[in-house]
């Protein structure tokens, strides 16, 4: 318990990193954002008679991911982890008649996000490498999607975030009406209902924080520091809880998200299950557990018991399923919510755990929704009662399936391992009951898992069945990176180090780059005076 | 000098009536047919130019009757910018005469304008007038019917607005409206002055084509050219917003006589628009209907009773003008309902784009230019408490977004008509260097203004502060 309460202490003194200050640029999170928007308009208006440059198109999509990813390992890389500010911020006044700034900045946790969504931007392009039809509209789209996560994970300004927030929508639902399977209209108006409901009780509950801090701006920076009262501090939380349990999602406003991880083509379910769904999470963190003490203490038994009950349906939902991408789908709940329980834990050790499962729930959930679409789509089934005994047939693909539920599962050398054991060593002392019914739900979802690779993997063949092929390296290499991130941070979570030094090689590890800022989020509670001022 | 405030105006109608006159005595070549539209957009941008230059000039004329402030600036550079657009945008080769389709949206700019600047009651009745015959000539060119329809409609609407126009200058003793604001200060809210402005909101509210008194524009617009359709559903609104905006900010003192009419109305067409959206497939009527919620927006503004509110209200306005008038001459025919636009995309990429553009900011979908505006003026309603009625903006934006989402899956998803089956109704749009070139700046507009909304939510500002709000 001290080791792990270590770890999530911020390092006293800065390490030098080898390579950091080569690149810097006052507009580093900007260009996160707005280089995939030009290059998405680029690609929507470049001419492409008959598909001739679909390939060109896709490679400028691979690019301009991998160009992302450079970024932001630079912006990992030189992350200051000593302090505990924001760090790369921008600040421009944008609308100062109603208060908005165009303020963006990191932290340890949004560096965290970041990465994920880095992580997850790439894999999600390298799965679509193999879409036909209309190629320039799928990755315009694609690029979209990606800008507006990572301008929610960035904004420091509340009016920017729900911008951003509420961007993704469009662009997922266009690409799953255009890519997705049989049952796709309703998979894209579950997704929009849903997500509109969120983005509505976010925008309520924005504009009301807005109005009790003096209706004078949108900066987090003011905004969430505001002085309330316990009960105005729990209507905005509940509202913000809303809007988070619609896109995590959590039981019971997860309504969209068998159908949409079950419909949407490969790489737009990677990006959904990835990335997207974690800012639910990260709109927890900002708010409810950072910004309101009162409310999130007064409601963090609410959000264990959301935790609970999500973990759980999604592991008994996944046992019923008779199509393997439901079952994905219900599984890739069970990750936000055991980060909903290292932040209903309200501790140190909880909310570090809450952080790196952000990544970690996001990688996992990304591949057991990847693993499982390549695999129907490899075996030209989704159903369980045909897919059978696919192991000897589909070696490669067998064993991302067995990586993805062992890091559902959170087995060791995975970093969702590291994740779990905080995030229930922070719970069970703060949250038992909710430690311990997640825990439950957490068996039963290892029986769902069991049964899963039992029958699909490890059963006698099905002769009934069509033909099936493994997937190539090509097809499956998105999901390397993915179960690749999970190993290497499983393996170095405090980064490598130059042997018998101190001095990190290329990667100063995420654990210590998320720590900045943390300590703050979790420091202890005072309850306020009756006078309405925290001592 | 003083007077080259007025220049844009004057432009304008001479523009409009050696336009019409020139075409109806043969006066200008056939070839004139490549050239004029692009000469009158110039003109107009040249009208928007002076008006941002001299408009900054502070000042009365002609008595008091009109006056040049930040207001009136605001809707007067909104509706050329609208204009001038409008006209690059248009496929002429759907509309029914040139010279009267390039006339009718310059007249209907100059009653927007007269609107926008006029500091008693008769101005803004004459401004509220000529914009709506404005749009009854355009219609009648194909549909003389419908026009009658129109003109009736209209006739009732300012029966309406003559009527509550009377009764408040009987109440007040005064047709100017700020000698109105400094009498209605001293008076309590009364069922007397309570029944005339109801009236007087009536009518504007049929002029604007806002839920539920959008039945008689709607259908109408369904049957006009798309310029025709674009000045009904948004030039004409806009003219009947400017006036209700004006109005209201005369009677501020006294809110209790309008605003919960006016709450009303908008949640009506908030939510109504948004449901009607999402319940049609035709783009000209989704087109329609997304135009009337997010006029309910503009009203919900105008209902918050101050500044942040009205100003929201204005900057909205802005927004919605561009959208809601260029969106159906974007569309051109597709009078063969969806099939019309499968694959437009595809085949015409830059209209589409715009096409989308249109009806997502009409939606409030981000980071578009009626988003900002929607959040202005929900703002605006969180601070006034009003979380019922934001709650229901919100509801109609998303069911808003969601029908424009099934319009985007036809756009860029469905595969193209084949040529044999494209009948008349469902034309493509010709392409020329004016059109493209329309296509293009009127994105840029709509993705640009919330870019540059310092300064365009500033003037909105100055302009809500303009009409004595604090």
């Amino acid at each position: 318990m001290t080791l792990l309460a270590s770890i999530v202490q911020a390092s006293p003194t800065p390490v030098p990193v080898p390579g950091a200050g080569i690149f810097t640029s006052p507009f580093l999170l900007s260009l996160l954002i707005w280089v995939p928007v030009f290059i998405a308009v680029a690609i929507a208006v470049m001419p492409n008679p008959r598909g001739r440059y679909d390939v060109l198109m896709k490679q400028i999509a691979f690019f301009t991911m991998l160009g992302l990813m450079f970024i932001l390992f630079i912006a990992y890389n030189q992350f200051e982890n000593f302090l505990p500010t924001m760090q790369y911020e921008e600040k421009v006044p944008w609308l100062p008649a109603i208060g908005v700034t165009y303020h963006l900045g990191v932290d340890g946790p949004g560096l965290v996000m970041l990465m994920l969504s880095g992580l997850i931007g790439l894999a999600s392009v390298l799965a679509s490498l193999g879409v036909r039809e209309r190629v320039r509209t799928y990755f315009s789209l694609l690029l979209l999607t990606q800008a507006s996560v990572n301008g929610a994970i960035v904004a420091r300004d509340m009016f920017v975030f729900v911008m951003f927030w509420a961007a993704a929508a469009v662009p997922l639902a266009v690409l799953i009406l255009g890519w997705g399977g049989p049952r796709r209209t309703s998979a894209a108006w579950r997704l929009l209902g849903y997500w509109g409901l969120g983005t509505a009780a976010l925008v309520v509950g924005v504009l009301a924080l807005y109005t009790l801090a003096g209706g004078q701006t949108f900066d987090m920076d003011v905004l969430l520091k505001a002085t309330l009262t316990p009960r105005n501090q729990v209507v905005i939380s509940v509202a913000m809880i809303v809007a988070a349990a619609t896109r995590l999602p959590l039981f019971p406003l997860h309504g969209w998200v068998r159908d949409v991880l079950a419909e949407a083509p490969v790489g737009v379910a990677v990006i959904v299950a990835g990335a997207t769904t974690r800012l639910g999470a990260f709109l927890l963190l900002r708010t409810v557990i950072a910004a309101e003490p009162a409310a999130g203490h007064l409601l963090s038994p609410v959000l264990a018991a959301l935790a609970a009950m999500t973990v759980g349906y999604a592991g008994l939902a996944a046992l019923r399923a008779t199509d393997v991408r439901h079952m994905a789908a219900y599984l890739a709940m069970v990750p936000g919510g055991i980060t909903v329980l290292g932040l209903a834990a309200v501790s140190p050790l909880g909310i570090a755990g809450s952080v790196l499962s952000l990544f970690t729930g996001g990688l996992a959930a990304a591949l057991i929704a990847g693993v499982c679409a390549t695999l129907a789509e490899r075996a030209q089934s989704r159903s369980l009662a045909v897919l059978s005994g696919l192991a000897p047939r589909m070696p490669n693909v067998a064993w991302l399936l067995i990586i993805a539920a062992l890091a559902l599962l959170g087995v060791p050398i995975l970093a969702s391992f590291t994740a779990e054991v905080m995030t229930f060593f922070g719970a069970f002392k703060n949250q038992p009951i909710g430690a311990f019914a997640v825990a439950v739900g957490l068996a039963v979802s290892a029986v769902a898992i069991a049964t899963l690779l039992r029958r699909v993997l490890f059963a006698s063949p099905n002769p009934d069945a069509p033909g099936v092929s493994d997937a190539s390296l090509g097809e499956t290499w998105f999901l390397g990176l993915l179960a690749g991130a999970l190993l290497w941070v499983g393996m170095f979570p405090g980064g490598p180090k130059i042997p018998g030094t101190e001095f990190p090689l290329f990667d100063p590890g995420l654990l210590n780059q998320m720590t900045a800022g943390i300590s703050d989020l979790a420091s202890p509670y005072t309850p306020p005076t009756p006078g309405g001022v925290t001592p | 000098m003083r007077y080259f405030v007025l220049l844009p105006e004057a432009l304008l109608v001479a523009l409009a009536i050696v336009v019409m006159v020139a075409g109806r005595f043969g006066w200008l070549p056939a070839t004139s047919r490549r050239w004029l539209p692009l000469a009158v957009s110039v003109l107009v941008l040249v009208a928007l130019g002076v008006e941002l230059w001299a408009g900054a000039l502070v000042g009365t004329f002609f008595g008091g009757a009109l006056v040049s402030d930040r207001f009136a600036l605001f809707a007067k550079a909104a509706v050329l910018l609208t204009a001038a657009v409008a006209i690059a945008t248009t496929d002429w080769t759907a509309e029914d005469s040139l010279f009267v389709g390039l006339a009718m949206p310059l007249l209907a700019a100059f009653g927007v304008m007269v609107a926008a600047s006029s500091a008693d009651l008769v101005g803004l009745w004459a401004g509220l007038e000529v914009a709506g015959a404005a749009s009854v000539v355009m219609v009648a060119l194909r549909r003389p019917d419908l026009s009658l329809r129109l003109l009736v409609a209209g006739g009732i609407a300012s029966a309406l607005v003559l009527v509550g126009l009377a009764f408040v200058y009987a109440t007040t003793g005064n047709p100017n409206l700020s000698g109105i604001r400094a009498v209605i200060g001293n008076e309590a809210p009364a069922l007397p002055l309570a029944i005339p402005v109801l009236l007087l909101l009536g009518g504007l509210a049929v002029r604007a084509g806002i839920a539920p008194f959008h039945v008689a524009g709607l259908q109408v617009g369904l049957g006009a050219s798309p310029l025709g359709a674009g000045l009904i559903f948004g030039t004409a609104a806009v003219a009947a917003a400017t006036v209700g905006i004006k109005l209201t900010a005369a009677l501020v003192a006294i809110p209790d006589v309008y605003v919960p009419w006016v709450n009303v109305v908008s949640a009506l067409a908030m939510v109504g628009g948004g449901a009607a959206a999402l319940a049609v497939r035709s783009p000209r009527p989704r087109l329609a209907y997304l135009a009337v919620a997010q006029l309910g927006w503009v009203a919900a503004g105008v209902g918050t009773h101050f500044r942040s509110g009205i100003g929201g209200s204005l900057f909205l306005l802005g927004a919605f003008a561009v959208a809601a008038t260029c969106g159906p001459a974007l569309l051109g025919r597709a009078e063969g309902g969806e099939p019309a636009i499968h694959g437009f995309g595809t085949l015409r990429p830059l209209r589409a784009a715009g096409l989308a553009l249109a009806m997502l900011s009409l939606a409030g979908a981000p980071p578009l230019a009626g988003f900002f505006g929607e959040l202005a003026v929900a703002a605006a309603l969180a601070q006034s408490g009003n979380y019922v009625l934001l709650g229901l903006g919100l509801l109609g934006s998303v069911l808003a977004i969601a029908a424009v989402v099934g319009t985007l899956r036809v756009l860029y998803i469905q595969s193209p008509l084949e040529e044999s089956r494209r009948g008349a109704a469902a034309a493509l749009p010709a392409v020329t260097a004016l059109s493209t070139a329309g296509a293009v700046v009127f994105c840029i507009v709509i993705a640009g203004y919330g870019v540059f909304g310092n300064s365009i939510m500033g003037l909105a500002d100055q302009g809500a502060e303009a009409l004595g709000l604090r």
